[in-house]
Order: structure tokens, then C-alpha cells, then sequence
């Protein structure tokens, strides 16, 4: 991709997470986010009142290599417990694809929303998150879509090669990084329903 | 159930109506919601002849299915249809111990001045381990049923105090005949209003009502309706352990508050698992003096009703609202007025499944006589209503699952068969266009929605970066046989998040189970293989037959959800209608 600098600003917002879970039970702690680019890290407020449904509305502003390097940036949701001691209710990977290049135009504000899995690899909860890469300076917002989206005609074939791509991706990287049957148990390509609390 | 004191209350501890908690959600009151049917029939100087009615349940000495505990009620009901069949409209709450459950959802309805519509009322005790989960997804066989009532719509109606209450029945086998408790419904007519009321409470000093720990208070909003009844309308969540509570925002529609002076019951509440709340105090404001009361930074005093020497106590504990934000809500119909666009797209299945052409039984059928088949007909009464909302009457047309002219078997091809363009104009034109591909193309396979979903997606994220103030309406027609299920979601879940739904619409009498996975209505969200969820739904499944078996309109039924996926996309960023200013 043509940027003139490696790197790019995203503005992150952690919103919320929904049906937190630890040993299958409703998480009723302080939780908070911790959002990982490369080795950099940063964590949300901890949010009290929510139990199992926080709501963070938190955001923060990270640095993101864009020369190919970083594939995935990694959200975790940890508790604190009455001790003070932290730990993890589960994690999600989100491919930079997501909200760079394929379907999102720049400047777009993405939703997004991931599935959490715990250590074992099993769900706990739904993490909810906004990402919005910052345009550069000499950007216009929405000025170019991105290159892959340039030609209408070879769009299709694109878009299935990224995504096979992003997938490709996921794959491998979760099962070098996770040993304990995270890639096993996720790459089941059937739908798994898993019940979340619907706000009213 | 009996392990309701084991700890497991957090389904009863969160808040109702009023309290968002996803960005990209509705609210469920969602006065826009028929807005779309309505506008249709207008403009071809058609009135609908009803008008739409809430209705509040509450029910009283319910039976006790519980051993430990009290039954934890939640009522559904349904419409019984002509042929006898239950059609269900809509769930409540469920109320986590109490044999005299208010319920605060309400349950819309259209009342239809010429037609008889049977209400039928079920009311079940909810087993807490489903306690966590949306009632939508409840399988009700699995629940206790504590009892059921009927009544027709217009009986409530023409009440002069709108409300009926009805002896609930109920079968529990030979011999048994036990007193079930009534069930009492209070209609109410919508007001269509834009106007939404923001508001943060907190409280100080409230008393303590717990003996070993602190209070666990919650908010209980109520509108007194004319005969002096109040029917709650919200409730924030269970703060625990604080007299000095702070609550998330509550948000009160003007459908559910009724007026800017009609008079609101506050009252807090210490939370108890064994659901006899305890009163903490009470007052009553109205919306006009919540206002004022942020304004000049005042308190509302709490008082404790007192029964005997017909005074209330004046209790130390305050109310204080510390944020009161009035905004305008804005409807679909304001922002399709306004100029921004609805861009549909449509998508012929030319899979085998359909059945050869040259067969009468073939969906795709080629009649020499020149009547339609079934996917004629589908194009034919769907055109006419997508016609009517699209800006510019030109679709992008395609097929999918067919054997083109070079040969190799295509999962988009423009449906025109013209190799660059794939638009046509018009009804007609996809008409015209579906015909030539029937000549030209052969039936083959597999099913995959995948590619025509990203061409739709690819067309709208293209607009998006141009800022165009325009959304995207993907029409999949298709016998409902899905050959990649996890493509099809992968597909969905990317496109999420752009201004973009999908309306399927099934045509024939095939299984449309995997169509009704798809439409993401009873609660679940889509998620793909890479654990990605998606933002919100987008999908909607619209079944011909039922069209076709009178039990809809086709203007109902494809209008049926749009409206709220279209506001979901557009509140959730706050993108107003074309002009509007914009929204504090």
C-alpha cells in the first residue's frame, strides 16, 4: 500500500463486552480491555457495574505498523479480583483486514464485534469495539479506496483472496500461538450459537 | 428451579427498557417501525385502517411451580390465527420471583378495526438457569406453563378504561382444577413522537434496607395512564451494595413517557433475590420537572408512603439527576424524505435444485403459454414495492449458481448477460433480463450466496468512501437450498457493518430452515468461522408461500425489518437525515 509512513494512528474505542463467562459462570467482577499492537499494550477504566454486560466506552489511540508486519491486533478482557490480582475471561484476534482495506473505506468508523474465548479455547462472552484508522495528514477523508477495491472488475476475485487470505492467516497463527487447541476447536465452519443478552 | 438462592440473579438484575447497552441497537420501541407499510399505501391514497396499540401485562396470584422459590414469570402471546394456528407476537420480561409480576415490556400490536384478532396469553415460569439468556431464544417446552387466557382486541378496546383482566386456565393433567390468578391488560394507543429524554440518575443517603450489607437499589419508572394506574415503562440495573448509587443513562422514549407533564412515578427499590423488593422510597416528577431539576441542579426528596396516619415520611435520601439531554429521534421515513437513498440490488438462484425449466414442477419453469412461474411472480410483486423506494429505479441485476455461456458455472453474472454492466431499469428490466438468462443459462450449482452478498458489499463500501448519503438493499431470490452455510456467514458477518441488508426471499415450498439461521431474529448474532460476530442484522428471510397464503402483505413482509436495520446502521453513527441539524 502506498502510505508515505509506516505507521498509522488507530482510534480505538472499547464499548463493551456481552455475556462474560469464567468456568462457565456469568463474571459478576471489575472488568477492563487490554488492547495489544505489536509488543505495545493499553488497558480501558475498569468498569464496575456491569458484571458479566460492562460497558467501557473507552478510547484509546494506538500506533499501528502498516508495512505487513502486524496481521492481527489482540483484545483480552480481564477481571480483577477483590484481592486485586488480574485475570483473563478471554481473548479475540482481529484481522487488520477488518477495518483496513477490503471492505472498509478510509476514515470509516468500523463496528466491530468479536467472539472471546478462554484459555481452553472455549467462549466466553462477545467483546464490542470501534476502529477507526486515522487519516493521514495529506490524506482527504475518503479520498482512495484501497487498492484492492480500485478495479471493479477483479473485484470479486479480490475480495475471495483476501478473505481466504485473512482465514489462511487466522489459522496459522492461532495454532503456532495457541497450543492448547484454540485453531482446533474454532475452524469447525459450522455456526455455534451462543446466547447473548439482548439490550432493552 | 430451587437453586434461586444460590446466587444465580443476575438475569433479574439487569435493566429494562430504557437502558441501552450495544451502540448499534434500536430501541424496541421502535415507532418507525411500520412507518414504511404505512407510506406505500399512502401514496397510492390507500389508508390502513388501524392503528397501533401497546399493550402492558400484569398478572396477579399466579401459581407457584417453584420449590424453594417463587415462580418467575414471563408472558407471551400470540394471535390466533384464522386456521386455528398460534402466531406469536411477542414476550415479555421475565420477573425473577414474584407470583404478582408487572411486567415493563410491552407487546405492540396493530389493531385492525374490521377483523376479529383473538389474543391468546400464555404465561410461564422461567427455570433460572435460562435467566441470563434473551427471552426471544427461550424454547418455551422447556419452561413450566403456569396458565392461559384469551380475549379479542377489540374487548380491551372498547373499554372505557382500556383494560380487561381474565381468569387464567390451563390443563395440568386429570382432575386437577386450581385457581391460576388472572392476567390484567392495559392498552394503550402509540404516539408516533421523535422525541427521546436522556437522563442520568444517581442517589445520596438512601436508606438501609439490608441487615448485614448496604442496600442493593434500583430505579423504577411507572406513567400514570388516565384512570390513575401506573404501568411501569423502565428500570435501570441493580447497583449493589451503595447508598449512593449511580445508574447508566436511562433513555425514555416520548411513546413511553406520554407527554412532557404527564405525571412519572420514581421509585427506588432494594434489590432482593427472593423478589419482594423492598421500597426505599418513592416520588413523582415529570419529565418537565426531571428537567428542571438538572437544570437548577435541585434534588427531588424521597418520601415513604405511609399508610396509617394517611402522611407520607419525608426521607433523607435525594434524587438528582445530573445530565437531562433532550434529542430528536428521527424516523426512517424522515431520513428517506430527506433525500438520502435506498439502493437495491437483486440476485436470481439458478441452481438445479430449482428443478428443470422445461418442467412444470420447475420454479424456473418456461411456459409455452406464457404465465408466470413462481420466480416471475416473486420478481413481479417484490419489484413493485422496492420499486417504489429505490431513488432511481436502477438495480443491479444477477444470478448466481448457473452454467454461462463460456461455459464455467458463475456465483454472479450479470443477469442482463451483457459482459460489462450489470444494471437494469425497472421491473420490467429485470424481468426482460431474468427471461434472456433463462435461455442462455443453465442450471447448475452449488448454491453460494457468498459472491453476490460481497459484490453487494463491494458496491456499497465503494459508496461509503465517495460519502454518499445512500443504503444498499441486496434481494436474494432463491429456493432456500444452501449448499456453504460458513461462506454464506463469513460473507454476512464482513458486510455487517456497511450500509447494507439482505432480504431474502424464498420461492417454493423447500425446507427454509437454513434461511431462518441466516435471519438473525430470535436474538443470535451471526458469527463467522474467524470469530468475528457481526455488528448487527442484517438479513431478513421472507417466505412466498406465506405471502401467498394471504397470511401477509408483500409490503408487510419485506418492509417488515428494513426500517430498523436501516435506523441501526444510521444511529449508530449518528448520521442524520440529509440537511437535519445535527443532533446534540
Amino acid at each position: 500500500m502506498s502510505y508515505s509512513t509506516t505507521k498509522r494512528s488507530l482510534e480505538i474505542e472499547l464499548i463493551s463486552a456481552e455475556g462474560l463467562k469464567v468456568d462457565r459462570k456469568p463474571v459478576k467482577r471489575k472488568t477492563f480491555c487490554v488492547v495489544r499492537i505489536d509488543e505495545k499494550s493499553k488497558n480501558s477504566k475498569l468498569d464496575e457495574p456491569g458484571g458479566s454486560y460492562p460497558v467501557w466506552k473507552d478510547k484509546i489511540e494506538m500506533e499501528m505498523p502498516v508495512n505487513g508486519s502486524v496481521r492481527f491486533i489482540s483484545i483480552e478482557v480481564l477481571y480483577r479480583t477483590g484481592g486485586g490480582v488480574e485475570k483473563s475471561v478471554g481473548h479475540a484476534k482481529i484481522p487488520v483486514t477488518d477495518f483496513m482495506g477490503g471492505f472498509a473505506p478510509q476514515g470509516h468508523l468500523n463496528f466491530l464485534s468479536y467472539r472471546l474465548r478462554d484459555e481452553y479455547g472455549d467462549k466466553s462472552g462477545i467483546v464490542n469495539v470501534s476502529i477507526m484508522v486515522k487519516p493521514e495528514g495529506r490524506d482527504i477523508k475518503y479520498s482512495s479506496p484501497s487498492p484492492s477495491m480500485v478495479v471493479p472488475a477483479d473485484y470479486a476475485a479480490c475480495s475471495s483472496q483476501a478473505a481466504a487470505a485473512a482465514n489462511g492467516q487466522m489459522w496459522t497463527s492461532s495454532s503456532q500461538a495457541a497450543t492448547v487447541g484454540y485453531g482446533r476447536r474454532v475452524v469447525t465452519g459450522v455456526p455455534v450459537w451462543c446466547a447473548y443478552q439482548r439490550p432493552f | 428451579m430451587g437453586n434461586c438462592l444460590s446466587g444465580d440473579v443476575e438475569g433479574g438484575k439487569q435493566a429494562i427498557g430504557g437502558v441501552q447497552q450495544r451502540p448499534t441497537s434500536t430501541t424496541t420501541n421502535n415507532a418507525a417501525h411500520n412507518d414504511a407499510v404505512d407510506f406505500f399505501f399512502r401514496s397510492r391514497g390507500q389508508f390502513p385502517l388501524f392503528s397501533q396499540i401497546e399493550l402492558s401485562l400484569s398478572a396477579s396470584n399466579l401459581i407457584d411451580r417453584d420449590i424453594t422459590s417463587k415462580s418467575d414469570p414471563m408472558a407471551v402471546m400470540y394471535l390466533r390465527k384464522k386456521d386455528g394456528k398460534l402466531e406469536e407476537i411477542g414476550r415479555t420480561e421475565v420477573v425473577l420471583n414474584s407470583l404478582n409480576p408487572k411486567w415493563i415490556e410491552k407487546i405492540t400490536v396493530s389493531f385492525q378495526f374490521e377483523a376479529v384478532q383473538t389474543l391468546v396469553f400464555h404465561v410461564y415460569d422461567v427455570d433460572t438457569r435460562y435467566h441470563n439468556v434473551p427471552v426471544k431464544t427461550l424454547k418455551l417446552k422447556d419452561q413450566d406453563y403456569l396458565g392461559e387466557a384469551t380475549c379479542v382486541l377489540s374487548e380491551i378496546m372498547t373499554k372505557p378504561n382500556r383494560s380487561v383482566t381474565l381468569n387464567l386456565a390451563g390443563n395440568f393433567g386429570a382432575g386437577v382444577s386450581r385457581k391460576l390468578g388472572t392476567l390484567s391488560v392495559q392498552a394503550e394507543e402509540t404516539v408516533a413522537s421523535k422525541t427521546v429524554v436522556e437522563m442520568d440518575f444517581r442517589c445520596v443517603n438512601l436508606d438501609n434496607k439490608d441487615l448485614f450489607s448496604k442496600s442493593d437499589p434500583f430505579l423504577r419508572i411507572s406513567r400514570i395512564v388516565e384512570n390513575s394506574v401506573a404501568v411501569p415503562i423502565c428500570r435501570t440495573e441493580v447497583v449493589d451494595n451503595n447508598l449512593n448509587p449511580v445508574w447508566r443513562p436511562v433513555c425514555l422514549t416520548m411513546q413511553q413517557f406520554g407527554s412532557k407533564d404527564t405525571p412519572l412515578v420514581i421509585e427506588c427499590f432494594d434489590f432482593n433475590s427472593n423478589g419482594n423488593h423492598e421500597l426505599i422510597g418513592t416520588t413523582e416528577k415529570s419529565v418537565a420537572e426531571l428537567e428542571r431539576l438538572s437544570l437548577h441542579k435541585e434534588v427531588a426528596r424521597f418520601v415513604y408512603p405511609s399508610t396509617s396516619h394517611g402522611r407520607n415520611k419525608v426521607l433523607k435520601g435525594q434524587l438528582i439527576v445530573d445530565r437531562f439531554v433532550e434529542k430528536v429521534q428521527y424516523s426512517f421515513l424522515d431520513y428517506i424524505s430527506s433525500g438520502f437513498e435506498l439502493n437495491f440490488m437483486v440476485a436470481v438462484d439458478f441452481t438445479a435444485s430449482n428443478g428443470d425449466p422445461r418442467t412444470s414442477s420447475s420454479l424456473h419453469y418456461n411456459d409455452p403459454s406464457g404465465r408466470l412461474n413462481s420466480y416471475q411472480k416473486a420478481i413481479m410483486e417484490v419489484g413493485e414495492v422496492i420499486q417504489f423506494y429505490d431513488s432511481d429505479r436502477r438495480f443491479p441485476a444477477w444470478g448466481f449458481g448457473g452454467r454461462i455461456a463460456d461455459g464455467s458455472v458463475s456465483h454472479a453474472f450479470n443477469l442482463n448477460g451483457a459482459s460489462y454492466g450489470d444494471e437494469v431499469v425497472g421491473v420490467e428490466g429485470i424481468m426482460t433480463a431474468y427471461a434472456s438468462a433463462l435461455h442462455n443459462v443453465a442450471l447448475a450449482g452449488p448454491t453460494l450466496f457468498s459472491h453476490v452478498v460481497d459484490r453487494a458489499a463491494h458496491i456499497a463500501s465503494q459508496s461509503l468512501s465517495q460519502n454518499n448519503p445512500k443504503y444498499f438493499v441486496l434481494l436474494i431470490i432463491t429456493d432456500g437450498v444452501l449448499t456453504d452455510m460458513a461462506g454464506t456467514l463469513d460473507a454476512l458477518v464482513r458486510a455487517s457493518d456497511l450500509p447494507l441488508s439482505v432480504l431474502i426471499v424464498g420461492v417454493g415450498n423447500a425446507d427454509f430452515k437454513q434461511m431462518e439461521i441466516l435471519d438473525a431474529d430470535k436474538g443470535r448474532r451471526l458469527e463467522s468461522s474467524t470469530g468475528r460476530i457481526a455488528t448487527r442484522d442484517i438479513v431478513q428471510f421472507v417466505p412466498m408461500r406465506e405471502v401467498h397464503s394471504g397470511q401477509v402483505s408483500v409490503v408487510q413482509a419485506l418492509l417488515e425489518e428494513l426500517p430498523g436495520q436501516f435506523l441501526s446502521y444510521v444511529r449508530s453513527r449518528n448520521i442524520n437525515p440529509v440537511g437535519a441539524p445535527p443532533a446534540t
